[in-house]
C-alpha cells in the first residue's frame, strides 16, 4: 500500500504549464488559508513532530528504575540527562554489527526484488493496453492482502512436510549432505522479506517503464543495436528513477522490520528492529531504544536521500 | 507500434506471478483442510470458519479494526484533503515536510515515538490512541492523491466561478470538490486499507485493551500454524477484493499508477 | 521567521510535556462500593495469561455472582509490565509471576487485599505463603505454578539413543548436537539464563555480571545445535514431531502430550526436571490499584481460592496448585507429573526467580541481544 510513495520521490510535473492565476492568496481571506493549511499542520505537529522530538529528548534521558523513563528533573532538582545511551550504542560492537547486518539483509532483499520484479514490470508495460489493467491488478491483489498473511503463507510452505523442503532435502541427500530445515533460518527471513515487498518494487517500475517512448527503442534497433544493447543503453538508464523509487520502497521497511525475523528467523536471526522492540517492550530501556530508532531513521533517510538524487530524470538515454 | 514480447520475458513474468500466488492459494485451499496441522490434505471441511465465527477474541478484534479504520479514514480524508489543497495552492514550507515524513520514515520509529508521546501525556492506550496514530500516517497518502488530482484539474473552471461572484468556499464546494471527488474517495479507500492492515504502528500504540485484526493474527501465528488462521486470512483476502471492486466502481482511475 | 517561531513553540511544548511525565503518586482508589450486604456483581476485568483459566470456572463464577468476566491476555510478564507502564488501565485482576509482583508492589500499583473478604485463604499451602517479596500476603495470593523443564519426544530420543537426565542435553554441544535443529529453548532471557546458571552450577539469582557473562558464553556455544528460540509454538512443534527436545514450561508439555495423543502420534511427550535444578514460576492473583470493581475482584479471588475451582485449572493445563484443598480434586494423571509434583528430594532443587536491579537488567539485555544477533 505504499505505491504512492513514488510520487513524492519523483518531482512534480515541472513540464505542465502553470495554470494557476494569481488567485493564490490574494482573493482568499487569510483566515481561510490558516484553517485549511493550519488544521492538518497542527495535527501533524501534535501527533508526529512532537512525538519525534520527544523521542530525541528521550535519547538523552535516563531509564526509570522499573523501566521507561526516569523523571526529567531528578530529586535533587537537576535535569536527569546523560549521553549514556549514546555511549551504550558505541560501547558494544553488537549494535553497529546489527545495523550492518540489517542493512545487508535489506540490500539483498532489494536486489532480489529488483531481479524478480523487473521482468514482470517490463512484461506489463509492453503488453497491449487492454491486458495491462488486468495484469497490473493481478500484481496488486496480493499486495492488498494483509502482510502477516503473506508471512504465514510461507510458514506453511517451508514446513518440513511440504514439497519445497522435501525436494531440497532429496537433492541434498543425493550429494550426501544432511537435510536442512528451511524454517527458522536466514534463508527463510530473506525469502519472506522478498515475497512481502515484491509488489512495492513492481509498481514504481511499471509506472516508469510504461512511460518509455517506444520510438527510442526502435531508433536504437534501426541503428543496429542488439536486444541486450537496447536494454543496457536505452531501457535501463531510463528506468533508473523507477528502480530507485522501488528500491526505497523496499529498503526502508525491510531495514527496520521485526515481525519477519521474529516469526521465521533462527537462533541468529534477529535484526535491529527486533532490538528496538525489545528495548521498548521487554528490557524497557526507553532512552536506548530511542537512540537506536534515531540511528535507524537517519540511516534510512540518508539512503533515501541518495535515492531521490539518483531519481532525478536523466536528460539523455545514451551513455 | 506493437512491441514484440520475447519468450524469456513471458517465462520470467509467469514465474513471478506463480511466486506471488501459489503461497496465497495454499493458504486459501488449506483453510478447508480437515486437519489441525497445515501439513497434508486430509479432507474438506468448513469447521474452521465456524470456529472462527465463535471466536470472541477474533470478532472483537475484527470489530475494533473496522471501527478504527472507519474513523481514521474519515479523519484522515478530511485532514488529508485540506493538506493536499494547501500543498497545491499555498507556498507552505513546513507542511510538505510534515505531511510526507511519516510516509518516508520507518514505521517502527513512528510507533515508538507515539507510544512515548501517549504515555507522557497520560493518554490511556486503546482504540483512541490507535486511531490518532493511524490518522497521522494516513494524512500523507490522502494528501498525495488529492494533490495530484488537483494538479490535473482545470483551474479555469474555478476562476470562472470566482468571476461569476462565487466566494472561495462556494467555489471549492461546487466546483473543485466534485472535480476532485474521485481522488478524495481514492484517498479515503487507501486510508481505510492502510489502517485496517497496519501492524507495526498499531503494535506499539494499542496497549493491552485494543486488539486489532493484524495484532490478533500475529498472536495466533506465533502460537500455531492452524487452519483457523487460514480461514481468517481467506476472509481478509475476500474483504480486500470486495474493497477493490468497490474502489474501481467509484473511482475508475484509482488503480492507475501512471500519472 | 515563522519557521523559527514554530520551532521554538515546538521545543517549549516538548520540554513541558516531557516534564509532566507519569505522575509518581497513584490516583486515589475508587471509593468502595456502598456498604451493601448484597453480593458483589458487575463486570470483572481479568488480565491473565493465555489459556490460564478453565472456561467452566469462568462460567460458574459468572452465574454465581451474576457478573460478566472480560478477559484480555498477555504472554509474558515483561509484556504485562510494559503495557501497565504504558498506561493500560481498567483491569481488576492481574496474574503476574512472583518477580513481576515484586515490581508492581514496589511501584505501588497494587491494591492491598482485604483478608476479611478472603476466607478461603486458609486453603493455601503454607510453603507458598508469606514470601520475601510480599510478606504477610498483603497484596497477592498464589494461584498456580509451573516449572521450567526439559520436554521431549520419547520415541525419537530412544531411536537416537539419547537419554535426557539434565541440562547437558541442551547445553553440552557434544551431546546437544546429536539432535541438531530438533531443539528449541524458550525465547526468554529469564529462563535461558537461569537454565545456563543451573548447568554451570551457579545460583540463578546471582547478581554478578561475571556470572552473566559466563552464562552468555555457555549459551552461545550451545546455540548452534538449537533450531530456534521459541516460547509460543513449540507445543505445536513437539506434538507434530518437528521438534524433539525443548526447554519449556511443564504446563505446555502436559498440553503437548494431550495433543500428540489426540493426533494419534506414535510418541508421548515426557517432561522431566533436570538433575541440576529448575525454575519454579509461581503465578499470583493481585488486584490493580485502579480496579474498577474491587468488591467483585475480591469475590473472584476468594472464589478461585476454593479447592474445587482451583483444581479445575490444574486439570485443564496440568499446572501445579498452591492450594492444599485443591489436591483432592486434581486428576491422578496430573498429580502423577514428576515435573510438577516432584518428590521432596527434587523439590529442593527448584528455585523462584527474584527481581533484577535495573543496571543488571540492562546488561543482561545487551548480552541477550548479542546471543540472538549472530
Amino acid at each position: 500500500m505504499r505505491e504512492d510513495r513514488s510520487a513524492w520521490l519523483t518531482p512534480p510535473n515541472a513540464a505542465a504549464p502553470d495554470t494557476r492565476m494569481s488567485t493564490q492568496a490574494t482573493f482568499r481571506p487569510r483566515a481561510g488559508r490558516w484553517l485549511v493549511a493550519g488544521l492538518p499542520l497542527a495535527y501533524l505537529w501534535l501527533f508526529f513532530a512532537i512525538p519525534c522530538l520527544l523521542m530525541l529528548l528521550a535519547s538523552f534521558r535516563v531509564p526509570g528504575e522499573f523501566g521507561g523513563l526516569a523523571p526529567l528533573v531528578g530529586s535533587d532538582g537537576t535535569p536527569a540527562l546523560s549521553l549514556r545511551s549514546y555511549a551504550d550504542l558505541f560501547g558494544s560492537t553488537i549494535y553497529l554489527w546489527l545495523f550492518a547486518k540489517s542493512l545487508a539483509i535489506a540490500l539483498v532483499t532489494t536486489v532480489l526484488c529488483l531481479l524478480i520484479a523487473y521482468p514482470l514490470a517490463l512484461l506489463i508495460a509492453r503488453s497491449p493496453k487492454r491486458w495491462r489493467d488486468l495484469l497490473l491488478l493481478a500484481v496488486i491483489l496480493p499486495f492488498w492482502s494483509n502482510f502477516l498473511i503473506r508471512v504465514y503463507a510461507w510458514m506453511i510452505l517451508l514446513g518440513p512436510e511440504w514439497a519445497i523442503a522435501k525436494t531440497i532435502n532429496a537433492v541434498l541427500g543425493v550429494f550426501g549432505i544432511e537435510p536442512v530445515t528451511l524454517m527458522f533460518s536466514s534463508f527463510a527471513v530473506i525469502l519472506v522479506l522478498v515475497y512481502v515487498h515484491l509488489p512495492f518494487m513492481v509498481l514504481p517500475l511499471y509506472a516508469n517503464l510504461e512511460k518509455h517512448d517506444p520510438a527510442l527503442i526502435d531508433a536504437a534497433q534501426d541503428l543496429g543495436a542488439s536486444p541486450w544493447q537496447r536494454f543496457r543503453y536505452v531501457t535501463w538508464p531510463l528506468s533508473l528513477p523507477g528502480v530507485f523509487a522501488g528500491a526505497a520502497l523496499v529498503f526502508i521497511p525491510a531495514f527496520g522490520i521485526f515481525a519477519v525475523p521474529d516469526l521465521v528467523g533462527g537462533t541468529d536471526g534477529i535484526m535491529i528492529g527486533n532490538v528496538i522492540k525489545q528495548q521498548f517492550l521487554e528490557t524497557r530501556n526507553w532512552p536506548f531504544g530511542s537512540v537506536l530508532s534515531i540511528m535507524l531513521t537517519l540511516i534510512a533517510l540518508a539512503l533515501t536521500g541518495l535515492a531521490a538524487l539518483a531519481a532525478r530524470p536523466r536528460r539523455t538515454a545514451a551513455v | 507500434m506493437k512491441r514484440a514480447i520475447p519468450l524469456w520475458l513471458w517465462v520470467a513474468a509467469l514465474a513471478a506471478y506463480l511466486f506471488l500466488y501459489v503461497p496465497l492459494a495454499v493458504v486459501v485451499v488449506f483453510s478447508f483442510n480437515d486437519s489441525k496441522l497445515n501439513a497434508q490434505w486430509v479432507g474438506f471441511t468448513t469447521a474452521w470458519y465456524v470456529k472462527l465465527f465463535n471466536n470472541e477474541q477474533m470478532l472483537t478484534a475484527a470489530r475494533n479494526s473496522l471501527v478504527i479504520a472507519v474513523s481514521s479514514a474519515l479523519a484522515a480524508t478530511v485532514l488529508g484533503t485540506m493538506a493536499g489543497f494547501a500543498l497545491h495552492k499555498y507556498k507552505a514550507r513546513v507542511l510538505p515536510v510534515l505531511v510526507f515524513a511519516p510516509i518516508a520514515m520507518p514505521e517502527i520509529l513512528m510507533g515508538v515515538a507515539l507510544l512515548m508521546f501517549f504515555v507522557l501525556i497520560n493518554l490511556t492506550l486503546g482504540l483512541v490512541s490507535v486511531t490518532l496514530a493511524h490518522v497521522a500516517f494516513c494524512i500523507g497518502y490522502v494528501a498525495i492523491v488529492v494533490r495530484s488530482r488537483l494538479a490535473g484539474m482545470d483551474e479555469s473552471l474555478v476562476e470562472a466561478a470566482r468571476d461569476c461572484g462565487a466566494r472561495p468556499w462556494q467555489a471549492f464546494r461546487h466546483v473543485t470538490l466534485p472535480l476532485i471527488m474521485p481522488g478524495v474517495i481514492a484517498g479515503a479507500l487507501m486510508a481505510f486499507t492502510l489502517s485496517i492492515d497496519d501492524f507495526v504502528i498499531t503494535f506499539f500504540t494499542a496497549g493491552a485493551t485494543a486488539s486489532t485484526l493484524p495484532l490478533q493474527i500475529y498472536s495466533m501465528v506465533k502460537i500455531a500454524v492452524t487452519p483457523e488462521v487460514n480461514a481468517v486470512s481467506t476472509l481478509l483476502l475476500l474483504l480486500t477484493l470486495a474493497l477493490i471492486a468497490v474502489a474501481s466502481r467509484i473511482a475508475p482511475g484509482v488503480l492507475n499508477v501512471s500519472k | 521567521m515563522k519557521t523559527l517561531k514554530l520551532a521554538l513553540l515546538a521545543l517549549t511544548t516538548v520540554a513541558a510535556l516531557a516534564g509532566c511525565g507519569k505522575k509518581e503518586t497513584p490516583p486515589p482508589p475508587p471509593p468502595a462500593a456502598a456498604a451493601a450486604p448484597a453480593k458483589p456483581t458487575g463486570t470483572l476485568n481479568l488480565y491473565n495469561w493465555n489459556n490460564y483459566i478453565a472456561p467452566e470456572t469462568v462460567e460458574r463464577f459468572e452465574k454465581e455472582f451474576n457478573a460478566k468476566v472480560v478477559q484480555t491476555f498477555y504472554s509474558d510478564n515483561d509484556e504485562l509490565l510494559a503495557k501497565l507502564a504504558a498506561g493500560a488501565t481498567g483491569y481488576d485482576i492481574l496474574v503476574p509471576t512472583s518477580n513481576a509482583v515484586e515490581v508492581l508492589i514496589r511501584k505501588g500499583d497494587l491494591l492491598a487485599l482485604d483478608h476479611a473478604k478472603l476466607p478461603n485463604m486458609k486453603n493455601l499451602k503454607p510453603e507458598f505463603m508469606d514470601t520475601s517479596f510480599d510478606p504477610g500476603n498483603k497484596f497477592s495470593v498464589p494461584y498456580a505454578y509451573s516449572t521450567t523443564v526439559l520436554g521431549y519426544n520419547d520415541t525419537q530420543l530412544k531411536k537416537a539413543g539419547f537419554e535426557v537426565k539434565g541440562l547437558e542435553a541442551i547445553f553440552d554441544p557434544a551431546v546437544a548436537c546429536k539432535l541438531k535443529n530438533r531443539i528449541t529453548v524458550l525465547d526468554s532471557p529469564d529462563e535461558v539464563f537461569s537454565a545456563a546458571f543451573f548447568y554451570l552450577g551457579i545460583d540463578p539469582n546471582t547478581q554478578s555480571v561475571d556470572d552473566y557473562k559466563k552464562a552468555a558464553e555457555a549459551i552461545k556455544r550451545a546455540k548452534r545445535c538449537w533450531a530456534a528460540f521459541n516460547s509460543s509454538s513449540y507445543i505445536k512443534e513437539l506434538s507434530s514431531g518437528n521438534i524433539w527436545l525443548a526447554l519449556g514450561y511443564s504446563n505446555d508439555f502436559f498440553q503437548a502430550n494431550l495433543e500428540a495423543a489426540a493426533a494419534k502420534q506414535d510418541f508421548t511427550v515426557v517432561a522431566a526436571i533436570p538433575s541440576q535444578g529448575a525454575v519454579m514460576s509461581v503465578d499470583n492473583m493481585v488486584i490493580h490499584k485502579g480496579a474498577p470493581n474491587p468488591e467483585l475482584a475480591h469475590a473472584f479471588v476468594n472464589f478461585m481460592l476454593d479447592g474445587k475451582n482451583a483444581a479445575e485449572l490444574s486439570n485443564l493445563i496440568g499446572s501445579g496448585s498452591a492450594n492444599a484443598a485443591a489436591m483432592e480434586f486434581i486428576k491422578p494423571e496430573v498429580k502423577a507429573q514428576a515435573a510438577v509434583f516432584p518428590d521432596a528430594e527434587t523439590a529442593k532443587k527448584l528455585r523462584q526467580l527474584k527481581l533484577l536491579p535495573s543496571e543488571l537488567r540492562q546488561e543482561r539485555g545487551r548480552l541477550w541481544t548479542e546471543i540472538k544477533a549472530k
